[in-house]
């Protein structure tokens, strides 16, 4: 089988004396749409900070699309493929619905060195190449060079982008909203920019972190048969992390869970469902007790915070 | 009229061109307008340039004074060496103009490479750093000048050949705002307002932070050296005195006023600021000040930074986001008179 789009092993990462997150496992190949839940602070964020970049994991091994990219700054691990929404929306306030999703739509052309070029050279001396970020920097002034001019090639590419963004506005259903500043947005459409946001940067991978989080229960099955759309449209292999049970029943097809850092179950969703380590961890085990379940023998704690 | 794509980035630079040689041909010879344009035309690029990084990139600097004094003392200090030298087979004013050129370039390229310097480190940090990297760097080029006989220690440069004009002085202007104005409109002007409103997300989208804010820091200070060069070739001396911890603020606040991330607005609290102290020296002689034994100099300078700080202090009552916020004049003035601007268009 090929070699996995976003392929974490053994990850974990330890803030101190704190072992926040262990032995973390994850595939993600195209056309996947796999949950992530857990209980507060079981790790699922810190995951999701693992795998973008923003923390460089003190063990094991993150490849996307074969490259390894331990310790890579969030940017370039963006380019490689990966991008995300936040918890807590962070969209550009200021900016307009269109101006937000150009940020993120990068021209795929470079005036020097093709990207090829220097994720090659990176590649090749695993992450840290100075060469690389010389070419890359270099690259970037003649760019400014091009703005500043105005090079005819410098408006084509502005035009292509704009187009792009607009297309992205109209499968997420915001065209209507494209001169406005995203502060003013509706907090659900909030929600769908920042997902059009994250396409633009031409993902294969696409992390969405609590994406329902404060929509109603109508938003929340319109959400579920977009994130299905996405997936097969961009052909995109997606993760999400959510609270909302019924939404990651629902829509994922292999569910990961999450205690205290550590991954106490794996599999199709009725699976994970009937675990009794993950109903201990939702609901604490006097619940299985009450419930004439076996409570599992390495409990380890009896008060666990209800999801 | 439909301009082909291929010349859209050169008609504005023709157009400005065309324009200044007139004003020149006009106001070129009243020797007080000339001084006053070009003391505000400074303050301009000083305003737009520090605007690109403090206003669009929404990082702090305050230090803009020492990137003023070093692209001066390089401009200046290398215009004093090449004096007596004239290029051969060229006429002296032209000789002195290409010459005069070549310094100005000498002063941005010399800030620029210091900007990189002071920025690279201090901008891979989020927060405050910047801030008391380049008011440290400020200070630390002051007291350097200012110990080094080259330079004239706190005597300073004196004899630069006046080779400055209007035109001169207010191309550069047009060529800072030009950059300003283009940068907004670009994806790399997108990208520096996206690291304004949210870091984290920016480079989460894939934006190289700390590239492009050394970029927006090392363009700045391009400018400033440029600004700083200008300077040096029409006022009679330049001395450590003119590059002080002052001068920053001054600016910083020529960009708060007229509102962070507004190139106009800029523009406007420059020509505001600058003609202030002016508008101030004639009050003065009106009230008959001249009587109780300090110079009107000194009046006036000890006035300008109380009212400065009046200034600031209602503005941040009345309009805390600036004159014009982050939006460009052209945006505001419609919603501020908008039956004077139905009557114009």
């Amino acid at each position: 089988m090929s070699e996995p789009l976003l392929h974490a092993v053994q990850v974990g990462i330890e803030f101190g004396g704190l072992r926040a997150l262990r032995g973390f496992d994850l595939e993600i190949r195209q056309g996947d749409l796999k949950g992530l839940i857990g209980p507060n602070g079981a790790g699922k964020t810190t995951a999701f900070n693992l795998l973008t970049g923003v923390y460089e994991p003190t063990h094991g091994e993150i490849r996307i699309c074969g490259n390894r990219v331990n310790g890579r700054p969030p940017h370039q691990i963006n380019h490689l493929g990966l991008a995300r929404t936040f918890q807590n929306i962070r969209l550009f306030r200021a900016l307009s619905a269109l101006d937000n999703v150009r940020v993120a739509c990068l021209s795929e052309e470079r005036p020097l060195f093709s990207r090829a070029q220097i994720d090659d050279l990176r590649r090749r001396s695993a992450g840290r190449s100075p060469v690389a970020s010389a070419m890359d920097a270099l690259n970037n002034y003649v760019d400014w060079w091009r703005a500043l001019l105005l090079t005819p090639g410098f408006q084509r590419e502005e035009a292509e982008i704009t187009r792009r963004a607009d297309e992205l506005l109209r499968v997420m259903g915001l065209s209507h909203r494209r001169n406005e500043e995203a502060r003013n947005l509706p907090y659900g459409e909030q929600r769908r920019l920042e997902i059009a946001r994250a396409l633009g940067t031409q993902p294969r991978v696409l992390l969405l972190d609590e994406p329902a989080a404060g929509m109603n229960t109508r938003e929340k099955g319109d959400l579920m048969v977009l994130i299905r759309q996405l997936r097969d449209q961009f052909s995109l292999g997606i993760l999400v992390i959510e609270h909302d049970m019924k939404l990651v029943m629902g829509i994922c097809e292999n569910i990961t869970v999450l205690d205290h850092g550590v991954t106490i179950a794996r599999g199709a969703p009725e699976r994970v469902r009937q675990d009794p380590k993950v109903i201990e961890a939702y609901l604490g085990d006097s619940y299985l007790a009450a419930h004439g379940m076996e409570v599992p023998a390495q409990s380890t704690t009896s008060e666990t915070p209800l999801a | 009229m439909k301009i082909p794509s291929a010349l859209r980035g050169l008609v504005p630079v023709l157009v400005a061109i065309v324009v200044l040689a007139m004003l020149q041909l006009v106001l070129g010879d009243a020797p007080f307008f000339v001084y006053l344009a070009s003391i505000v035309g400074v303050n301009v690029i000083l305003a737009v340039s520090l605007n690109i990084v403090n206003g669009m990139t929404g990082q702090f600097s305050i230090g803009h004074a020492g990137f003023m004094a070093v692209g001066a003392y390089t401009a200046g200090k290398l215009s004093l060496l090449i004096k007596d030298v004239a290029i051969s087979g060229l006429p002296g004013v032209v000789s002195d103009q290409v010459q005069f050129v070549g310094s100005l370039l000498a002063g941005g390229v010399a800030a620029a490479l210091c900007g990189f310097l002071v920025g690279l480190p201090s901008l891979r940090l989020r927060g405050d750093y910047l801030a008391i990297v380049t008011l440290g760097f400020g200070e630390i080029i002051r007291v350097v000048v200012q110990n080094l006989d080259v330079f004239g220690r706190a005597l300073g440069l004196s004899g630069i050949p006046q080779t400055s004009s209007l035109f001169a002085v207010w191309f550069c202007v047009f060529l800072v705002v030009l950059v300003a104005r283009r940068l907004v409109g670009s994806t790399h002007g997108r990208s520096l307002w996206a690291i304004r409103e949210d870091e984290v997300a920016a480079e989460a989208m894939g934006v190289n932070t700390t590239g492009y804010k050394v970029r927006a820091f090392v363009i700045s200070s391009f400018f400033a050296g440029v600004a700083g060069g200008l300077f040096a070739h029409f006022v009679p001396i330049i001395n450590p005195g003119s590059f002080t911890f002052v001068k920053s603020i001054e600016v910083v606040v020529m960009v708060v006023a007229g509102g962070l991330g507004s190139t106009t607005g800029a523009i406007v609290a420059a020509v505001f600021l600058t003609l202030l102290p002016e508008a101030l020296r004639s009050l003065f002689l009106q009230l008959g000040g001249l009587d109780t034994g300090a110079s009107l100099a000194q009046k006036v300078d000890q006035i300008r930074m109380p009212i400065y700080g009046m200034l600031l202090v209602l503005l941040m009552l009345v309009r805390p986001q600036g004159l014009f916020g982050n939006r460009e004049i052209w945006d505001v003035l419609p919603r501020w008179f908008p039956r004077m601007w139905k009557g114009i268009t």
